[in-house]
């Protein structure tokens, strides 16, 4: 492990374009209403707090990915199972979100393209590039969140010179009270897109500066959740709350509602392409997690269960759900139920066993 | 590089040069058995000139200067070689014993009136030489043989690059001369840093390939894999350079160029200052350059001798010409077919209007088109000059009107078209244009199968295909990734001299800042000499004498 070693500022950018990933598209938080961008923020502190216990996992194992330690703290009894499951998390995680892009992209512009067809584009290009490498696809992603930025800056220069931008439609800052944003945070922020971060436990091996790695990465949370919640206070101040909450990719009409002069209009393929960019990165972020968990477990070569895991991908995004309304529900109920376990508990179980150990490890040699 | 010599030398006599498979054994020290054995090995060649004579007055000898007509030049064989020995400008000197001193020792101290010529006793190096076109001069009853340099022959004289053009620049171009470029090289770079390696590769043409790096500033790493590459290449021919490139460079399936190749000496000259290593293959005008990195190909000579905006601004017109090439049919046959939102009404209402007379959709059409413009391309590049004109006229009518009035394709698609093709020759590099019009085919595929979503997949491929690439072990895309801050200084932007202190590391250039503030705000009266002054360092102090010696 760790032979590659990637700078932090590819880190930087890779956790930038995961956490905004479909996150950026998706109305996210609105339960809340029309503070879903503070739910948002709030969210970031709780995914922060957990990111403090893979950082600190992390330290005292720099060397080795999730999979692995687990199974050195937890004997190879129960770690080898438990290993084994977040392999299959993270590939179910991939399915999913590839399930996730494609179904906005039929929804937002490829009408008559075949859901299967779209998904196996992706997922061919997500191998194509992790056949490159992992540290081919944190490269990537640094030039691409240049132009997610970009993007994103010229939308918003847009819409102001438009005038779409109401920041009244923004007040009465909970007006409902604190309950709908805790809710919220509760039953999804603090999990999506910020518990999702554990998936980078298994790349953090891959950092080259060990000491300030965790706060590159902490940054990149911090700034991707000011960016989505500046992103979602567009959203609601441009279309009202109303709008924003029935719309499945608020995103869009937002966007949309550019217009200078007749001649700059309908730019929402821009947001398309944010769509594009974030589902591929945040998939493929999975999809590594995936395939470095499965060669540190059965010790084979990386590139050896690159098409077969790809296969898994494809088929589990196609099978998991007839509907995306049963996609969505499925992944509202997983979120409040199957993903705590991975996200918190065994991460909390481990960083337990590995503070007595080191408790009474340490004084030893002193 | 001496025992690299030796290594190759051995090398070529295991393995034999051309006619001497019959296993001559070497000099045999009978001029005439030697000379028929050359003859032989070159297969009674006719334009083998053996020219024998009675050379010394003291203590005669039969000698017998043996070159090919043509490789050789004839003004020095006749006056320098012939001439000199006929002549017998001093004596043979008889030693201590008082037999006359060695027949080549003699030649060589008191009667050769030429600037190198060495003795050499195998076989293979004077055949080697004579092929080469050296004169070999042979005497009765000697084992060794005395090799005069006369290459020479007819070449091109140094002319203006062809395929460089600069508006404002120096106007000489490489020739096929290996010593000739290496001059060219020299002339303008009067640093005893500049360092050249010699090898000959190609167990057949035996060409001259020569390797120059400033020592110092090229890294030690760099120019040890570049040396280790060109030992590993174990080839028959080398004709062009190209076949350099392809042997020595990383081994990678892309139609990315990952050397650089350039027929201006200015531009080599300027890159070995920047710390690349440079290989001249004898035979031809394109030097390789090495590494090179994605933006070394949107750089011109040129941009260093216009202002910098201009070169800025000349660049980022290089850079947006190139994503044209790329994306423009792609990006419009995408927005026609399935984005048409995006097309302001009147604008579409217009292209709906004119594709209702054609019947092809617009990807036959780009297809169509696109391969037209190739075939036209292609033939322009091959025709003699003189019908050159036709194919352009017969293009533009065919391209231009013709196709547009026949109902084949639509005037919009003519002008994406052509503003594809003069974007291809925007770029200064042909083979990245190259590159990027292959790319282009891919796209087309693509935004017609699946729009912008297959657009943005292929963008994300394409970036993550040319992270993957490496030159040498240089990332193909830094300074971008890895972003380096430091590199931004001449890559799409090209910031004036002073601020740039070209291709130095920081320490490098704190130590020289000085010296690059003498250069060139040396028209602040007073402010030179006094840094000059300042800049008491041993090194600069040196430069200084060195010119004035100059």
């Amino acid at each position: 492990m760790g032979k590659v070693k990637i700078g932090l500022l590819q880190f930087f950018s890779i956790t930038l374009l995961f956490e905004l990933g479909t996150s950026l598209v998706v109305n996210l938080g609105m339960a809340s209403g029309r503070d879903a961008w503070l739910s948002i923020l709030i969210g970031c502190m709780a995914g922060l707090l957990m990111f403090w216990g893979y950082a600190y996992l992390y330290r005292k194992h720099p060397e080795m990915p999730f999979t692995a330690y687990a199974r050195k703290l937890l004997g190879p009894v129960i770690g080898t199972p438990v290993a084994l499951m977040y392999i299959i998390l993270y590939m179910n995680l991939s399915g999913r979100g590839l399930r996730d892009g494609s179904t906005m992209l039929a929804m937002a512009t490829m009408h008559n393209t075949p859901l299967f067809i779209l998904s196996m584009l992706m997922i061919l290009s997500s191998s194509y590039v992790l056949h490159k490498g992992t540290e081919v696809l944190t490269r990537t992603s640094l030039v691409f969140t240049m132009i997610v930025l970009m993007i994103g800056l010229f939308s918003m220069v847009l819409l102001m010179l438009s005038g779409s931008i109401n920041l009244l439609q923004l007040l009465p800052v909970l007006g409902d009270g604190l309950w709908p944003v805790i809710d919220s945070v509760v039953r999804q922020n603090y999990m999506f897109p910020f518990g999702e971060m554990v998936v980078f436990t298994m790349l953090m091996p891959y950092l080259s500066d060990m000491r300030k790695g965790p706060w590159v990465i902490a940054a990149a949370m911090l700034a991707s959740a000011l960016l989505l919640s500046a992103t979602i206070a567009l959203n609601i101040s441009v279309l009202g709350a109303d709008i924003a909450e029935r719309s499945p990719l608020p995103l869009m009409p937002t966007i949309s509602k550019i217009s200078i002069s007749d001649f700059i209009q309908r730019v929402d393929i821009f947001v398309v392409m944010v769509l594009i960019i974030g589902v591929f990165f945040k998939m493929s972020v999975f999809f590594t997690a995936a395939l470095i968990g499965i060669s540190e477990l059965f010790n084979l070569p990386y590139r050896r269960m690159l098409y077969p895991c790809s296969l898994i991908i494809l088929f589990t995004s196609m099978l998991d759900a007839r509907s995306f309304t049963e996609h969505l529900d499925e992944g509202a109920r997983l979120l409040y139920t199957v993903y705590p376990v991975f996200m918190i508990v065994i991460p909390v179980i481990l960083i337990i066993i590995t503070a007595v150990r080191s408790y009474f490890s340490a004084p030893r040699p002193g | 590089m001496n025992s690299r010599r030796q290594t190759l030398r051995s090398k070529s006599k295991e393995q034999g040069l051309p006619g001497s498979e019959t296993g001559t054994p070497g000099l045999t020290g009978s001029l005439d058995e030697d000379i028929r054995n050359i003859r032989i090995a070159l297969g009674g060649s006719p334009d083998l000139k053996v020219r024998k004579i009675q050379a010394g007055k003291e203590y005669p000898l039969q000698a017998a200067a043996v070159h090919i007509s043509g490789l050789a030049d004839a003004t020095a064989v006749n006056e320098f070689v012939i001439g000199s020995l006929l002549s017998d400008p001093s004596g043979q000197q008889p030693d201590d014993t008082g037999s006359p001193e060695p027949f080549p020792a003699w030649l060589i101290q008191r009667v050769l009136e030429l600037g190198s010529a060495e003795v050499t006793v195998e076989w293979n190096d004077l055949l080697l030489a004579v092929l080469s076109g050296d004169t070999a001069v042979l005497a009765d009853g000697y084992l060794s043989a005395v090799i005069c340099d006369t290459r020479g022959g007819e070449a091109r004289s140094v002319e203006e690059s062809s395929s460089q053009m600069v508006v404002r620049g120096p106007k000489d171009g490489f020739v096929e001369s290996v010593a000739t470029n290496i001059s060219l090289i020299r002339r303008r770079i009067k640093s005893p840093k500049l360092r050249l390696e010699y090898t000959k590769i190609g167990t057949e043409t035996q060409t001259h390939v020569a390797m120059l790096y400033m020592k110092e500033i090229a890294g030690e790493d760099l120019v040890d894999e570049a040396r280790r590459r060109l030992n590993k290449i174990s080839i028959d021919e080398v004709l062009e350079s190209g076949f350099i490139e392809e042997l020595i460079q990383d081994k990678t399936f892309t139609p990315f160029p990952t050397i650089y190749n350039s027929e201006r000496p200015d531009v080599a000259a300027g890159n070995l200052l920047e710390g690349r290593v440079v290989i001249i293959v004898d035979g031809t005008p394109f030097v390789l350059i090495l590494p090179a990195v994605f933006t070394q190909f949107f750089q011109s000579a040129e941009d260093y001798s216009q202002r910098f905006d201009i070169a800025i601004l000349m660049r980022i017109v290089r850079y947006v010409s190139f994503i044209v090439l790329l994306l423009g049919p792609s990006v419009y046959i995408a927005l026609t077919t399935y984005h048409y939102e995006m097309i302001p009404t009147t604008l579409l209402i217009n292209l709906l209007s004119q594709r209702e007379t054609v019947p092809f959709p617009a990807f036959v059409e780009a297809l169509l088109m696109e391969g037209a413009f190739e075939i036209l391309r292609e033939a322009g590049v091959r025709m003699p000059r003189v019908i050159g004109q036709t194919v352009s006229v017969v293009g533009a009518l065919i391209l231009g009107s013709a196709v547009v009035e026949a109902g084949i394709i639509t005037p919009i698609m003519v002008i994406v078209i052509a503003l594809t093709g003069i974007a291809s020759f925007a770029i200064p590099a042909y083979n990245m244009a190259i590159a990027g019009r292959i790319i282009r085919f891919a796209f087309l595929l693509l935004g017609a199968m699946f729009g912008f979503y297959g657009i943005t997949l292929g963008l994300i491929l394409l970036v993550a295909h040319m992270n993957s690439l490496r030159s040498f072990g240089i990332p193909y895309l830094s300074p971008f990734v890895p972003l380096s801050v430091k590199g931004q200084k001449d890559t799409i932007l090209r910031l004036p001299l002073w601020l740039m202190g070209r291709g130095k590391t920081a320490a490098q250039l704190r130590e020289e800042q000085p010296e690059y503030k003498r250069v060139t705000t040396g028209h602040e009266a007073g402010l030179a000499p006094l840094i000059r002054d300042n800049a008491a360092a041993g090194r600069s102090e040196e430069k200084v004498e060195f010119h004035e010696e100059e």
